[in-house]
C-alpha cells in the first residue's frame, strides 16, 4: 500500500524481466488498465511500483510463424476480433474476443494477456483457448519458456504472479473444415456471461470425429470436458445424444459458481444447455 | 534497476489537437488529468469502475473509458474528448447536430460515451444495422431516455452524413 | 450544445476534497473512535468523528417528519455517534489536499466496534423480542396506517372467490449517472457559505441547513446547477449535505465531496411485501381489496424516501372502482440502509400489487386480462372520482387509454403470433400493465408543495429571463416552461433563458418532485407572462397610436390592426427609457412575479380524515411482449406498448422522453436491478455489474400512444409526465412473462424476474405437474 508509487516504462523483454525480477510483491504490471484501474480507484489496490509494460515491442502484434499464430499480450480485443489472421485461422477465437463484455471501449484497451493472467472466471476469452489447445510463453527469471494453458489454469491460485510475464499466446491454425461455436448465455447486455461453451468439432460424414469443449463461467475456472465427452466419438448427431452430453455435461460441474449472476443449481444447468448448443452450432459450422 | 523507476511520468499527449507536456504522478488516471489538471470537465466521472461509459474519451483514434486509463501509460498518445468533437469555429459536428435535434440526451451525463463512440461508429461504418449501433453503444449507460432518442439520433446522424456525401 | 456545467465541473481556489468512512457492519455499538491515524498522513486537514460532530450540529430535520402524521420520528445525526444501525453509515470524515489522500487516511481511522445482532428482514423486525433499531423506539415501526372504507368483511362474504396473490417487490433505486455531489464554499467575511450540489429543492435544502448548522437562511446560499439525473434520489436529508458545509466553515475553505459509486448504491428504496386477496364474482368484478403489506425502509433517514410505503396504500385501488377496502401499511425499519425517494415514489409498487393480482384472478377465473381490467375500471364519467381512500381523481378515460395501448402494440397480431409460436415450441407472452401515478403531491406541514412561483423579467433589449422555483433534474422542464413563456409572451424560443436552482436569484420554490415541475413551473410562468405581455402591449399601443385590444404580438413582432408594426426591442427599450412619455400607462421595470397554486387539492381532512394532496392524476397502459427461453429463464422483450394520459403535452418530444426512462426503469426493476445483501446486513451490490441496469441492447422500441383527458385544474390541462411508467412497466413484463408460462401454470409475483428465478419456477412447475400425473 503506497500513497505514493513509483513507475517503470521497461522497452524491451530484456527490460522488462530485469525490472520485475528485482521488484518486491508490491509490483504491479500494467498495460490497459481495464482490470487494475476499477481496483485502485476505490483504493482497494495501492500499489508500491506500476511496471507499464506497454512499450515492450516483443508483446506486441499478430503474428505466423513455424504453423502457428503468434498473439502479443498487449493484443487489444478488439484487434483479436478484427485481424485476417485471427479471423481465418483461430474464428473461434475472433469470435469470442468481440463478445467480450464493456463495450468498444474495453474492446480497444483490454488485452488478451490481461484478460488471461486475471484468472477471471468469468471471462471470455480463455475457453475458446483452451478448446484451440493454446500454449502461452511466460518470461520469469530472464527465460521465456513456452506451457501449455491448461497447464496455466490448473487451479485459480496459481496465476502468474508480479515476477513473471505473459509474452505471448502461441496457438495452431483449426483444422480446415472443422466446425466450431462460442456459446455464450448472457442475460443481460450489461451483466456478465452466465455459463459459456467453446466447442470445436470435426466430422467423419454425419458422425463425430472428435470434439473439444470447454466449459466456462459456471466454476471457478473454466473447465475442459472434452475427455469426459468421448463417447460422442463415432456417434451421429441426435436429440437423444443431444441430451445425454447436457446431461453429461451437468454432472461434470461439481462445484458450481454461485454469484450475482445466479446460483449454482442453475449454473450447472447452464453449463448443460450452452454445451448442447455449442455442440449442435459446431456440428452444423462443420464441412 | 533503482534507475528506471520514476516518481512522476512524463507524457506527451496531444489533446484536442493541443500538444501537452506533462509531468505527473504515476498512479493518475486519465479522468482526473483531463478534468482536474485540464480543465476538460466535459469528461464525466459516473462510476469509477469503467461500466457507464460517462467518462469516455478518444485515444489515438479508438475510444476508451479514462477513469480505468492509467494516465501514464499513454507516452505520446493523441486524445480527443468530448470538447474535441466541436470545430474550432463552434460549429458542431453531424452527430452532435443529430443528438440536439432529436433530443437524444435529457440530462445530457452521458454525452462523452454516447458521441464519442457514435462517431467512431459512423467513421468506420456509413450504414451500420441496429445491432452495430447496439453494439458500439453497449459500453454506454443512459438513465433517462431508455435510449429510444438515442437510437433516433443515431439514425439521424447517419442520414445526415449520406446526405452529405451525394 | 451549450456546454452542460455539472457540480463536480466547480473548483475553487483551496479546493480541499472529503471522504466519508463508513460503517462495515449493519448494528454496532461505537465503543472508540481513534483518528489519530489519519491526522498523520500528509495532505490531510481536517479529521471529524461523530461525537465532535453531534457538538457542532444539530439533527438533520426531515423532510417528511413521521411525527406530523403521528409516526415514529428519530434524531438522524450527520455522523453516526455511539451506535450505527446501518452498513454504509458515516461514522467519520476526512478533509484532504486531494481526493486520494482522503481515501488512503479514511482507511487509517480505527473504530472500536461492538457488533450486535442486526435485523433485516421486515416480518422479523415486527416479531416480539426484535433487536431494536432505534434504541429507544418500542417498536421497528414507523407507523402503521389504515387506508380502510366501505365494509371490506362483507364485499368478501358476498365474493364468489377470493383470489390471494402474494407480492414481493424487492430493492432497487434510480442510480442516475451522475452521483450526489456537493462543494460547500464559506466565507468567513460574511460569515456565510454557499452550497453548490446535485440538489432537487434548493430552497427547502437551505431551510433545512439553516437548523443543522445554526445559521440563518439568508447567510445560506444553495446553487443548484444542471444535474445529471435524479429521479428522486437527489432530494435532501443526506448527511452529507451540512457535513461539507461544516468542513467548510472549520477549514475556511471549499470542501467538497463527490460520492462513488459503491456509496450511491446504497440508496434503497420501494422494498415492500404485499398480500393481496381480491374478493372478486365468477364475471370478473372485484367487489372488494385486502391488502396488509409491509415495507422495509430500513435504518431511519431524514429524506423523504420512506412516504413512499405511505403512497403505494394512498393510491390503492389505482384506476379500479373498488370501494370495500382493507389496506393496511405497516412501515418497518431495519437495518438495512434508508431508502430515498424514487421515480414513482410508491404508486409504482401500488401498480405492482394489483396489477400482478389481477392478473392471477383473471387466469383463475379463467377470463381474458383484458375484459377483466374493462369491467373494473371507473368508467369516464365518474370524474372528478372520490376515491376510497379519500383521493379525488380529477379527469380519466382508462379504457380509453388501455385500447390505445393495445392497438400501439398490434394486440391482435401478437395473439395470433403467440398461438403460432407455441406450436413451435416458443414461449411468446403478453403483459398488461396499468398505473395511476398522481402528480405535483403536496403534504401538509412539509416542505412538499403544491404550489410554486415564477418570475419572468423582459429587458430593455427585449431578451427574456424566467426565474423559477422549480428545478429539473435533466427531464427538460426549462425547455418546457420556455415554450410556455414564449408562446405567452409572443416571442421566439431563442430570446428566452430559463434561471433554476439559485436560492438567491429565483423566487422562493421547492424544485422537483413528484413530476410537478412543468405544471407549476410552467403554470406560474404563464401567469408572470401575461402580466408582462400586457404591459408591452400597453406600451407598443400606445407607440402605435392604437388600442391595447387592437395590437398583437406573434414571435417578437408587434402590429396593429392598421398595418402599421414595431419590434419588441423598440417597444420594451421604450418601457424602460419613456417612463415619464409613453411608457407612463404602465408601471416598469418589464416584471412579473406570479404563483400557480393548482386545485382540488384538500389538506383539511373530510370527515373520514382523509386528504387529497394531488391535484393531478396522470395514468397510463403498458403492454409487454415477451418470450422465454424455457431452457435457459432468459426472457427477451420483443416489442413494448404504452399509452399515456398525461393531460396536454407541451412537448411530444419530452414527453416520450420521460415515458421511455421510465419504461427502462420499469424494466430494470422487473428483471435485473436489484440491491442484494447478505445474511448479516452487509450489502453485495457494489457496482454496476452487481446492480445490472439495461443497456441500449435490452431496450425493446416503445410504441407511444397519447389519449389526453385535461385536468381541469391546472394550467392548460397539464397532469405531469415524470412520475408515470415505472410500475406499470415493470408489472407488464412480469404479466407477460407468466403469460408466456401459463401452459406451465407459472404465476411468478416475486420480483425481479432473474432467468434463474424463471428457470427454477419452470422446473417446479413441471416437477409438480410430473407429481400431479404420478398422483393421477
Amino acid at each position: 500500500m503506497s500513497l505514493y508509487p513509483v513507475f517503470a516504462r521497461p522497452r524491451s523483454l530484456d527490460q522488462a524481466g530485469e525490472v520485475l525480477g528485482s521488484l518486491s510483491s508490491g509490483a504491479m504490471i500494467i498495460a490497459g488498465g481495464q482490470e487494475v484501474m476499477p481496483s485502485v480507484n476505490y483504493g482497494m489496490l495501492m500499489p508500491e511500483v506500476y511496471v507499464d509494460i506497454g512499450q515492450v515491442k516483443e508483446l506486441r502484434g499478430i503474428t505466423e510463424a513455424d504453423g502457428a499464430i503468434h498473439i502479443g499480450a498487449l493484443t487489444v480485443h478488439r484487434d483479436v476480433q478484427d485481424s485476417d489472421v485471427t479471423r481465418s485461422q483461430v474464428p473461434l477465437l475472433a469470435y469470442a474476443a468481440a463478445q467480450v463484455g464493456g463495450g468498444w471501449q474495453v474492446h480497444n484497451r483490454g488485452t488478451i494477456g490481461g484478460n488471461i493472467v486475471s484468472m477471471h472466471p468469468l471471462y471470455d476469452i480463455v475457453p475458446s483457448l483452451l478448446a484451440l489447445d493454446a500454449e502461452v510463453d511466460v518470461l520469469k527469471d530472464g527465460t521465456v519458456d513456452r506451457v501449455s494453458l491448461s497447464d496455466l489454469m490448473k487451479d485459480a491460485s496459481h496465476g502468474l504472479g508480479s515476477e513473471a510475464l505473459l509474452v505471448r499466446v502461441v496457438i495452431k491454425p483449426m483444422p480446415s473444415g472443422a466446425g466450431w461455436a462460442y456459446e455464450k448465455l448472457k442475460i443481460t447486455a450489461g451483466g456478465y456471461g452466465s455459463a459459456n461453451a467453446a466447442a470445436i468439432v470435426a466430422m467423419d460424414g454425419d458422425k463425430i470425429a472428435s470434439l473439444r469443449l470447454v466449459v466456462g463461467a459456471v466454476s471457478e475456472l473454466p473447465q475442459d470436458l472434452s475427455q469426459v465427452l468421448s463417447n460422442c466419438f463415432g456417434q451421429v448427431w441426435s436429440d437423444s445424444l443431444a441430451s445425454a452430453l447436457e446431461a453429461k455435461v451437468c454432472d461434470a460441474i461439481s462445484n458450481p459458481l454461485s454469484d450475482h449472476q445466479g446460483d449454482g443449481n442453475w449454473r450447472k444447468a447452464m453449463a448443460g444447455v450452452v454445451a448442447r448448443r455449442a455442440v449442435a452450432a459446431a456440428i452444423a459450422k462443420a464441412r | 534497476m533503482e534507475d528506471m523507476l520514476e516518481d512522476t511520468v512524463l507524457v506527451n499527449l496531444r489533446i484536442n489537437g493541443k500538444p501537452h507536456e506533462l509531468e505527473i504522478p504515476p498512479h493518475t488516471s486519465l479522468l482526473d488529468l483531463l478534468r482536474d489538471d485540464l480543465n476538460l470537465t466535459g469528461t464525466h466521472m459516473g462510476c469509477m469502475t469503467g461500466h457507464c461509459g460517462a467518462c469516455t474519451v478518444s485515444i489515438d483514434g479508438r475510444v476508451a473509458k479514462s477513469c480505468i486509463t492509467l494516465a501514464a501509460t499513454l507516452g505520446r498518445a493523441k486524445i480527443t474528448t468530448i470538447e474535441g468533437l466541436t470545430k474550432e469555429d463552434g460549429t458542431l459536428s453531424a452527430v452532435q447536430h443529430a443528438f440536439w435535434d432529436e433530443a437524444g440526451f435529457q440530462c445530457a451525463f452521458c454525452a462523452p460515451g454516447m458521441l464519442l463512440c457514435t462517431s467512431e461508429l459512423l467513421e468506420g461504418n456509413p450504414d451500420p444495422t441496429d445491432e452495430d449501433i447496439e453494439k458500439a453503444l453497449a459500453g454506454n449507460l443512459c438513465r433517462c431516455t431508455g435510449y429510444q432518442s438515442i437510437r433516433r439520433a443515431v439514425k439521424a446522424a447517419i442520414a445526415s452524413n449520406k446526405q452529405a456525401a451525394e | 450544445m451549450g456546454e452542460a456545467v455539472y457540480t463536480n465541473d466547480f473548483n475553487f481556489p483551496g479546493q480541499l476534497h472529503a471522504h466519508v468512512l463508513r460503517s462495515p457492519h449493519a448494528a454496532a455499538k461505537i465503543k472508540s473512535v481513534d483518528v489519530s491515524g489519519a491526522e498523520k498522513v500528509s495532505g490531510v486537514v481536517r479529521v471529524m468523528e461523530g461525537a465532535e460532530a453531534a457538538e457542532l450540529l444539530n439533527p438533520i430535520p426531515h423532510y417528511i417528519d413521521p411525527a406530523v402524521f403521528g409516526g415514529r420520528s428519530a434524531k438522524i445525526r450527520c455522523l453516526a455517534k455511539d451506535h450505527v444501525w446501518c452498513f454504509g453509515q458515516p461514522v467519520a470524515v476526512v478533509v484532504a489536499e486531494d481526493k486520494r489522500t482522503a481515501r488512503y487516511a479514511a482507511s487509517r481511522i480505527v473504530v472500536d466496534y461492538e457488533v450486535t445482532t442486526p435485523v433485516i428482514d421486515p416480518e422479523e423486525a415486527v416479531k416480539d423480542g426484535a433487536p431494536k433499531v432505534v434504541p429507544d423506539w418500542d417498536a421497528n415501526m414507523i407507523m402503521q396506517v389504515p387506508f380502510a372504507n366501505g365494509d371490506a368483511d362483507a364485499a368478501f362474504e358476498a365474493a364468489d372467490r377470493v383470489i390471494k396473490t402474494d407480492v414481493k417487490v424487492h430493492r432497487f433505486s434510480t442510480q442516475p449517472i451522475e452521483t450526489r455531489t456537493y462543494n460547500a464554499v464559506y466565507d468567513a467575511g460574511t460569515e456565510s457559505v454557499t452550497l453548490y450540489g446535485t440538489v432537487q429543492n434548493p430552497h427547502p435544502l437551505r431551510n433545512v441547513l439553516s437548523k443543522i448548522l445554526r445559521m440563518p437562511e439568508n447567510k445560506i446560499r444553495i446553487h443548484a446547477p444542471v444535474i445529471g439525473g435524479a429521479f428522486g434520489m437527489k432530494m435532501h436529508g443526506h448527511p452529507e449535505e451540512g457535513l461539507m458545509c461544516l468542513l467548510s466553515k472549520v477549514t475556511k475553505r471549499p470542501v467538497k465531496w463527490v460520492e462513488d459509486r459503491e456509496e450511491c448504491l446504497l440508496i434503497g428504496a420501494r422494498e415492500q411485501v404485499h398480500s393481496v386477496e381480491l374478493a372478486v364474482k365468477d364475471d370478473g368484478t372485484i367487489l372488494g381489496l385486502r391488502d396488509h403489506y409491509i415495507a422495509n425502509t430500513g435504518a431511519p433517514s431524514a429524506c423523504p424516501g420512506w412516504g413512499m410505503a405511505f403512497l403505494t396504500g394512498l393510491t390503492m385501488p389505482g384506476p379500479y372502482a373498488v370501494t370495500d377496502l382493507d389496506v393496511m401499511l405497516s412501515a418497518v425499519v431495519t437495518n438495512k440502509p434508508s431508502w430515498n425517494a424514487s421515480r414513482g415514489y410508491g404508486k409504482e409498487v401500488t401498480a405492482l400489487a394489483l396489477e400482478l393480482s389481477i392478473e392471477h384472478a383473471a387466469r383463475e377465473l379463467g377470463i381474458d386480462p383484458v375484459d377483466i381490467r374493462m369491467k373494473n375500471f371507473i368508467a369516464k364519467d365518474q370524474f372528478p372520482y372520490d376515491s376510497p381512500t379519500g383521493l379525488i381523481y380529477d379527469s380519466g378515460d382508462y379504457a380509453g387509454v388501455l385500447e390505445k395501448a393495445l392497438e400501439a402494440v398490434g394486440y391482435e397480431d401478437w395473439k395470433a403470433q403467440q398461438a403460432q409460436a407455441r406450436k413451435e415450441g416458443r414461449y411468446i407472452g403478453i403483459g398488461i400493465g396499468y398505473e395511476l401515478t398522481p402528480e405535483g403531491g403536496t403534504l401538509p406541514g412539509t416542505m412538499v408543495a403544491g404550489y410554486d412561483s415564477s418570475s419572468v423579467r423582459v429587458g430593455p433589449d427585449g431578451s427574456v429571463r424566467v426565474l423559477t422555483g422549480v428545478t429539473t433534474p435533466g427531464s427538460g422542464n426549462p425547455t418546457g416552461i420556455a415554450q410556455i413563456v414564449a408562446d405567452e409572451l409572443g416571442v421566439p424560443l431563442d430570446s428566452i433563458e430559463v434561471v433554476q436552482g439559485d436560492t438567491t436569484t429565483c423566487p422562493y420554490g421547492f424544485g422537483n418532485s413528484s413530476g410537478r415541475s412543468t405544471i407549476v413551473g410552467g403554470g406560474s410562468a404563464a401567469k408572470a407572462a401575461q402580466e408582462v405581455r400586457a404591459k408591452i402591449i400597453k406600451v407598443a399601443a400606445a407607440l402605435l397610436q392604437a388600442k391595447d385590444e387592437d395590437v398583437t404580438m406573434v414571435n417578437g413582432v408587434i402590429s396593429s390592426k392598421g398595418g402599421a408594426s414595431i419590434d419588441l426591442e423598440e417597444v420594451c427599450y421604450a418601457c424602460y427609457t419613456r417612463a415619464y412619455d409613453v411608457a407612463s400607462v404602465i408601471e416598469p421595470p418589464l416584471e412579473a412575479t406570479a404563483t400557480f397554486k393548482p386545485g382540488l387539492v384538500r389538506h383539511t381532512p373530510n370527515e373520514k380524515g382523509q386528504i387529497n394532496p394531488y391535484p393531478s392524476y396522470s395514468n397510463a397502459a403498458y403492454v409487454a411482449i415477451s418470450e422465454v427461453d424455457v431452457d435457459t429463464g432468459q426472457v427477451k422483450l420483443l416489442k413494448f406498448s404504452a399509452a399515456h394520459d398525461c393531460g396536454k403535452v407541451i412537448n411530444p418530444i419530452l414527453v416520450e422522453g420521460q415515458a421511455c426512462g421510465a419504461i427502462m426503469f420499469g424494466i430494470g426493476g422487473a428483471m435485473s436491478e436489484n440491491i442484494e445483501f447478505d445474511a448479516n446486513g452487509r450489502q453485495l451490490t457494489k457496482n454496476f455489474m452487481d446492480y445490472v441496469m439495461p443497456r441500449i441492447g435490452d431496450m425493446p422500441h416503445v410504441a407511444l400512444a397519447h389519449h389526453d383527458s385535461p385536468n381541469p385544474v391546472t394550467y392548460m390541462g397539464l397532469k405531469g409526465a415524470g412520475e408515470a411508467g415505472v410500475g406499470g412497466s415493470a408489472a407488464a413484463v412480469v404479466n407477460s412473462v407468466n403469460n408466456a408460462l401459463s401452459s406451465f401454470g407459472v404465476m411468478m409475483t416475486e420480483l425481479p424476474l432473474t432467468a434463474p428465478r424463471v428457470w427454477a419456477a419452470i422446473q417446479e412447475a413441471k416437477k409438480s405437474a410430473g407429481s400431479q400425473r404420478e398422483g393421477a
